[in-house]
C-alpha cells in the first residue's frame, strides 16, 4: 500500500489492473508505446491481484491514495459511481452498444469499455462440423454426436450464470422493471427448455468437469467463455459460435456480458487522454491481436474466427445488471436449478421456489432502532464493571506486580489488539444492519429474527433451530466416529503382532497433515454421482450408484465420512499417548481377574483413557461444530441447504445472500453462545469424576 | 485347592529359548518358591501359569486338566504383581471386588469385608490406591487375590518394593496366611532369604534351566551343583579352586579358626553383633568365615568342619 500510495504522488498517471498473461503483456506494450510518445506525463501500470483489487480501490481512492485509472468489471460501476469512487466519462461513439449500455448509471456513463466477456458455444468439429443456428439443430447435432461415453452438450447447469441464456431465449430474465421476477411465465418456459436439454448433458457437472469432458473429446458441445481458450486441449479441433436461437421462440439464447472497463478515479487531462487512447481503435487492435481480447471498440480489423464468434455473440448478449437486487438472485436461482437437475421440482415449482427464496434473502432490513436506551444500559454496565474492577483492585497489593506488569504488557497488548478488539467489533456488528459501508443500529432485531425464525417455517433449512439440530447431530455423529475409530486404531497399533507399526502410525496420521480443503475436495470428487470412485466401487459390486448429494441422509453421510477421515488421527494420537502411560500390568491384572477383552477395555483401559480423552473430545466437538470446510466444499449444504451447519449458514448470510453482515454477525454470536454453554457443561461433566 | 504339573514345558521367543524342559509337580496346598538371578526365567514361568504367556511346547496341567490353551480367566488363578497393579480409578473395595463382580458373584461386599479384615484393611476400603502407603497397597494387592479363593496363588516378587523391616513383617504374615488358607502357591523371588523362609519346596532356576528342586534344608545342605550351593545361603559358600584337583566348597559357618591344616590371613572383619563375618585370604583365594564370639587377627590356622566337592568343568557335585 505504501508503495502504491507513493507511486500515485509521483506526478505520473497510475493505472491499476488485474490482467495476466497475454492481456498483461499487451497492456505493458501499449503503456510503453504511450510513454515513448508522451515522455512528459508517463503512465505507470501496476498489477494488483484480482481478489484484492476491489477492496484496495475502495479503501484507497476515497483517501486520495488510489490510482488515476483502474480496470475492473462493469458490475461495480453503479455502486462506485454512487459513492463517488469513479468519475463520469463520455466514451463517445465507436463502441459496441451493449458495452456502453452496461456503463450507464442514470444519465451518465462511467468509464471506457475495453473488452467484453460472455459465454458462447464451443464445439468439437470432429463431432459437430457445422455451428447449429437453432436449438433444434443443436439438439439434433448433440443426439447425433452422443455415444456410450460421450455427451452431446455440457454446461454448468446449476450455475445461474451459465443457465441464464436459456431463460433469456424464452423471453425471460431475472429482472422485470428493475425488480427480481424469477417466477414469471417466461422463466418457467426457460426452465422447461433446460429440462428438455438435460438428457443431453452429464448429470450435475461442475465447471472443471465440463472442461475435462470437452478436452477428452467426451462432450461434443459446451457453453464456455473466452477464459476457456487458455485451457482447451490443443489436440481438439474446435470452433466457437454464438449460442443458437431458441426454436420455440425464435429469440437468441443470450448470455450475460461483463465489460472490462477502464474507470477514471481521479480527474486529470492526461488520464482522460490515455483512457480514450487505450479504449480507442488503435490500442484495441493491439489488445485484440496480442492480448486475445474481445474488444469493445468498433473500428478494429476483423479478428480471427474464434474472437469473431465471441464478438458476434455480443450482438445478442445481455449486459449483466449491476443492481443489488440482481446480485441477490444468484443463490436462490442456483438452488432451484439444482432442484430441477435432481428432479426434485418441476420447472414451475423451481421458478416459484426461486422467487420465494429470493424473497427471504432480500427481505427488508429490520427498522432502525433508537440506540439511546441501549447506550444507557451499556453505560450502566460499563460503569458497574469498572466500579467492580476498581473495588477489587483496591484490595490487591500491587507492589509486587509493579515489576511484572511491564513484562506482561506486550503480550497483553497483542491479545487486546488481535483477539479482543476483533471480537468486540464482530459482536458489535450484530446489533447493526450493514452491508459493510453504512451502519444503522437495529438493537437486538437480528437476534429476534434468527431465534424466532420469523421469515420461514421452523423446519426450513434456513431456520436457526433446524440448522442447530443438524449441527448438533453433525457434531455428535462426528465425535463419536472420531473417538471410536481413533481409539480402536490406537489399541490395534499397540498389539504386539502388528508389524511395521511405525509405518502404519505415520500413514494413519497423514490425513491430518493434508490441508483439510484438499481432502474435502478429493472426497467431493469421490462422491460424484457419475465419475466418483465410491459409485464406481458400488457399481463394480453390483449395487446401484447413489446420488450422494440428492438426499439429506446420503449427503450427511458423505460429509461425515470426509470429516471422520480428517478427524480420527487426532483422537488416535491422543489415545496412543494416553495408552503409553497406562501400565501393561493393569490390563494383565484384569485379565487374570477374569475380564474378557471387552471388559478389560470397559472397566480398565477406557476409564484410564478418560482424563486424556475428555479434553480431546471437547476440543474435537468445538472444531467439528465449526467445521466450515467440509460442509462448504463437500455437500455445499445440498440438498437445498439441509446439510448446512450454523457456521456455513452464517457465511452464506454474509457473502452469498447479499451482504447481510449484521445478521451473519448475530449468527456468529449465537454460535459462540452455544459453544460457551457446551464448554461449561462439558467441564462440569469432566470435573465430576477426577482420576 | 489344586495341584500343578509341568510336563517338559518350554518357552521360546523366536530362536531364543528362555525355559528349557521344565518338569515339576506341585502338590495341593504346597508353597513353591521359584528363585534365581535376574533373567533366569522365573517370572516367565509364573506368567505361563497365569496364562499371560503361551507355552511353546510341553504341557501344563492344573488339577490334572491341560490348560495350555486356556485363557487366564478360565484358569482360576490369582496373581499379585510386583507393581501391585491396583486399578487407580477404583477404591480399595472396588479393586478387591472386581474379579467377583466380573463373574457375577453374590455377596461381594461380605466377601470383600472378610478378606479385608483378614489383612487389616477394613478402614481403607473407601480409599483410592493413590491415597495408600506402599505397604498398604501391597496388602490390597494380596487382598484382591485372596478374596477370589482361587485354585492357585501366584506371587511375582511381591515384597521387592517394600523396605527391609516391612518385608520381614509381611513375610511372616504371608506364612501365617498360607497356613490358614492352605492354597497352592507359586512365589517368585530373587531373594534367597524369602525363598528359604517361605517355601515348602524351592525351585532354583538359572538361564531357564531348573538346577534343583527341594526343601530349603535339602538345598542348603545337599546342593546338587555349584550354582545352587553358591546361590542358597548367606554369606555365600566359599569356593576354593586351588586346594585340590576339584573345587572345594565350604559354607562360612563350617570354617573353623584357631587350629587346622590351612594357614590364612585375616583381612576384614564385619561385626554383626551376634556373629561376625571374617574375610580371610587363603593363599591367593578369598575365604569367608562366620564366627561367634571373639575374632582373631593376623595369621590364623583354619580347618573345615564340612566341605563339598564340585567338578571343575561341569560344576556338578562329586
Amino acid at each position: 500500500m505504501i508503495l502504491l500510495g507513493a507511486a500515485a504522488f509521483a506526478g505520473e498517471v497510475t493505472l491499476w489492473h488485474a490482467w495476466r498473461g497475454d492481456e498483461r503483456a499487451a497492456l505493458d506494450a501499449l503503456v510503453s508505446q504511450w510513454n515513448a510518445a508522451h515522455p512528459a506525463d508517463p503512465v505507470q501500470a501496476v498489477f494488483v491481484p484480482h481478489e484484492s483489487l476491489a477492496t484496495k480501490a475502495e479503501a484507497a481512492i476515497p483517501h486520495g491514495n488510489g490510482p488515476d485509472l483502474l480496470v475492473f468489471g462493469h458490475d461495480r460501476v453503479a455502486a462506485w459511481a454512487e459513492r463517488g469512487i469513479i468519475l463520469a466519462v463520455d466514451p463517445g461513439a465507436g463502441f459496441l452498444p451493449v458495452s456502453v449500455d452496461a456503463l450507464r448509471v442514470g444519465t451518465h456513463t462511467y468509464g471506457w469499455p475495453l473488452a467484453c466477456k460472455s459465454l458462447a458455444l464451443f464445439r468439437n468439429r470432429a463431432l459437430v462440423p457445422e455451428a447449429p443456428p437453432t436449438t433444434a439443430a443443436m439438439v439434433a447435432a448433440a443426439e447425433a454426436a452422443a455415444g456410450p461415453d460421450r455427451y452431446g452438450l455440457a454446461w454448468e447447469v446449476a450455475s445461474a450464470y451459465q443457465s441464464a441464456p436459456w431463460l433469456h431465449g424464452m423471453g425471460g430474465g431475472v429482472l422485470r422493471e428493475g425488480a427480481v421476477a424469477l417466477d414469471r411465465p417466461e422463466n418457467v418456459a426457460g426452465l422447461e427448455l433446460i429440462s428438455r436439454l438435460l438428457p443431453l448433458a452429464p448429470p450435475d457437472p461442475s465447471g472443471a468437469l465440463v472442461t475435462q469432458l470437452f478436452n477428452e473429446g467426451r462432450a461434443a458441445m459446451v457453453l464456455n467463455g473466452p477464459w476457456f481458450l487458455g485451457e482447451v486441449n490443443p489436440e481438439i479441433d474446435y470452433a466457437v459460435s454464438p449460442l443458437p436461437a431458441v426454436s420455440e421462440s425464435g429469440q437468441p439464447a443470450a448470455p450475460y456480458v461483463t465489460v472490462e472497463t477502464l474507470l477514471l478515479a481521479r480527474e486529470g487531462a492526461e488520464a482522460r487522454a490515455f483512457g480514450a487512447w487505450l479504449a480507442g481503435p488503435e490500442a484495441a487492435a493491439m489488445r485484440q491481436s496480442q492480448g486475445r481480447q474481445v474488444v469493445a471498440a468498433l473500428d478494429v480489423p476483423a479478428p480471427d474466427p474464434v474472437l469473431a464468434a465471441f464478438r458476434a455473440q455480443l450482438e445478442t448478449a445481455v449486459a449483466m445488471p449491476t443492481s443489488e437486487a440482481f446480485a441477490l438472485h444468484w443463490e436462490p436461482l442456483a438452488r432451484s436449478l439444482r432442484r430441477l437437475v435432481r428432479g426434485a421440482a418441476t420447472p414451475a415449482q423451481a421458478a416459484a421456489e426461486a422467487q420465494t427464496d429470493y424473497a427471504i434473502v432480500s427481505r427488508p432490513p429490520p427498522p432502525e432502532s433508537n440506540p439511546a436506551p441501549w447506550l444507557v444500559a451499556l453505560g450502566v454496565a460499563v460503569v458497574a464493571g469498572l466500579g467492580l474492577a476498581v473495588h477489587r483492585a483496591r484490595q490487591v497489593n500491587w507492589r509486587p506486580w509493579a515489576y511484572v506488569v511491564p513484562w506482561l504488557f506486550p503480550a497483553f497488548a497483542a491479545m487486546v489488539l488481535l483477539v479482543l478488539c476483533p471480537f468486540v467489533v464482530g459482536a458489535g456488528v450484530a446489533f447493526f444492519e450493514t452491508d459493510g459501508r453504512e451502519f444503522s443500529f437495529v438493537g437486538i432485531a437480528h437476534f429476534l429474527d434468527i431465534l424466532l425464525a420469523r421469515d420461514f417455517p421452523l423446519s426450513s433449512p434456513l431456520s436457526f433451530w433446524s440448522t442447530l439440530l443438524v449441527t448438533v447431530l453433525w457434531t455428535v455423529a462426528n465425535v463419536a466416529a472420531h473417538v471410536s475409530l481413533g481409539v480402536a486404531l490406537a489399541l490395534l497399533l499397540r498389539e504386539p503382532w502388528v508389524r511395521m507399526r511405525g509405518v502404519f502410525r505415520a500413514l494413519l496420521i497423514l490425513p491430518w497433515a493434508v490441508p483439510s480443503y484438499i481432502t474435502a475436495l478429493t472426497w467431493k470428487g469421490m462422491f460424484h454421482r457419475q465419475f466418483g470412485a465410491i459409485n464406481a466401487i458400488l457399481t463394480a459390486a453390483g449395487a446401484e450408484p447413489v446420488s450422494w448429494f440428492g438426499s439429506f441422509a446420503t449427503a450427511f453421510a458423505a460429509n461425515l465420512a470426509t470429516n471422520t477421515w480428517l478427524g480420527f488421527p487426532f483422537m488416535m494420537v491422543v489415545t496412543l499417548g494416553a495408552l503409553a502411560s497406562i501400565p501393561r500390568d493393569l490390563e494383565e491384572a484384569a485379565e487374570v481377574d477374569g475380564a474378557s477383552w471387552i471388559e478389560r477395555f470397559r472397566h480398565v483401559t477406557l476409564p484410564l483413557l478418560r482424563p486424556a480423552l475428555l479434553p480431546a473430545v471437547i476440543l474435537g466437538s468445538v472444531w467439528t461444530f465449526n467445521q466450515f470446510n467440509v460442509i462448504y466444499l463437500v455437500s455445499g449444504g445440498e440438498p437445498d441447504g439441509s446439510t448446512d451447519i450454523l457456521v456455513s449458514q452464517a457465511y452464506r448470510w454474509a457473502f452469498t445472500r447479499g451482504h447481510r453482515y449484521g445478521y451473519a454477525a448475530a449468527y456468529a454470536v449465537l454460535i459462540l453462545g452455544v459453544l460457551l454453554l457446551y464448554g461449561r457443561l462439558a467441564n462440569r461433566l469432566a470435573g465430576r469424576k477426577v482420576l | 485347592m489344586a495341584t500343578l504339573a509341568f510336563d517338559a514345558v518350554e518357552k521360546r521367543y523366536g530362536a531364543v529359548r528362555v525355559l528349557h524342559r521344565v518338569d515339576l509337580g506341585v502338590a495341593d496346598g504346597e508353597f513353591i518358591v521359584l528363585v534365581g538371578p535376574s533373567g533366569c526365567g522365573k517370572s516367565t514361568l509364573l506368567r505361563c501359569i497365569a496364562g499371560l504367556e503361551d507355552i511353546s511346547t510341553g504341557e501344563l496341567r492344573i488339577d490334572g486338566r491341560r490348560v495350555n490353551e486356556a485363557a487366564p480367566k478360565d484358569r482360576d488363578v490369582a496373581m499379585v504383581f510386583q507393581s501391585y497393579a491396583l486399578y487407580p480409578h477404583m477404591t480399595v473395595r472396588e479393586n478387591m471386588g472386581f474379579a467377583l463382580k466380573l463373574r457375577g458373584a453374590p455377596d461381594i461386599d461380605r466377601q470383600v469385608d472378610e478378606a479385608a479384615s483378614m489383612l487389616g484393611l477394613g478402614h481403607l476400603l473407601g480409599r483410592y490406591p493413590r491415597e495408600l502407603s506402599g505397604g498398604q497397597r501391597q496388602r490390597v494387592a494380596m487382598g484382591r487375590a485372596i478374596v477370589r479363593r482361587p485354585k492357585v496363588f501366584l506371587f511375582d516378587e511381591p515384597l521387592s518394593n517394600l523396605d527391609a523391616a516391612l518385608r520381614t513383617q509381611v513375610r511372616v504374615e504371608l506364612k501365617k496366611l498360607h497356613a490358614q488358607l492352605r492354597t497352592t502357591t507359586v512365589y517368585v523371588t530373587h531373594d534367597q532369604t524369602e525363598a528359604l523362609t517361605l517355601a515348602d519346596r524351592i525351585v532354583v532356576l538359572n538361564h531357564g534351566v531348573v538346577q534343583q528342586v527341594g526343601t530349603p534344608d535339602e538345598l542348603y545342605h545337599e546342593p546338587e551343583n555349584r550354582f545352587v550351593a553358591g546361590f542358597i545361603g548367606s554369606p555365600a559358600m566359599n569356593f576354593l579352586e586351588k586346594l585340590a584337583d576339584h573345587v572345594v566348597g565350604v559354607r562360612p559357618e563350617a570354617v573353623q579358626l584357631g587350629a587346622g591344616p590351612h594357614a590364612a590371613t585375616v583381612e576384614v572383619v564385619e561385626r554383626l553383633g551376634f556373629e561376625s563375618h571374617v574375610h580371610l585370604r587363603l593363599g591367593d583365594e578369598p575365604l569367608v568365615a562366620r564366627v561367634e564370639g571373639p575374632v582373631p587377627s593376623g595369621e590364623v590356622r583354619v580347618a573345615f568342619a564340612r566341605s563339598y566337592r564340585f567338578d571343575r568343568a561341569t560344576g556338578a557335585r562329586v
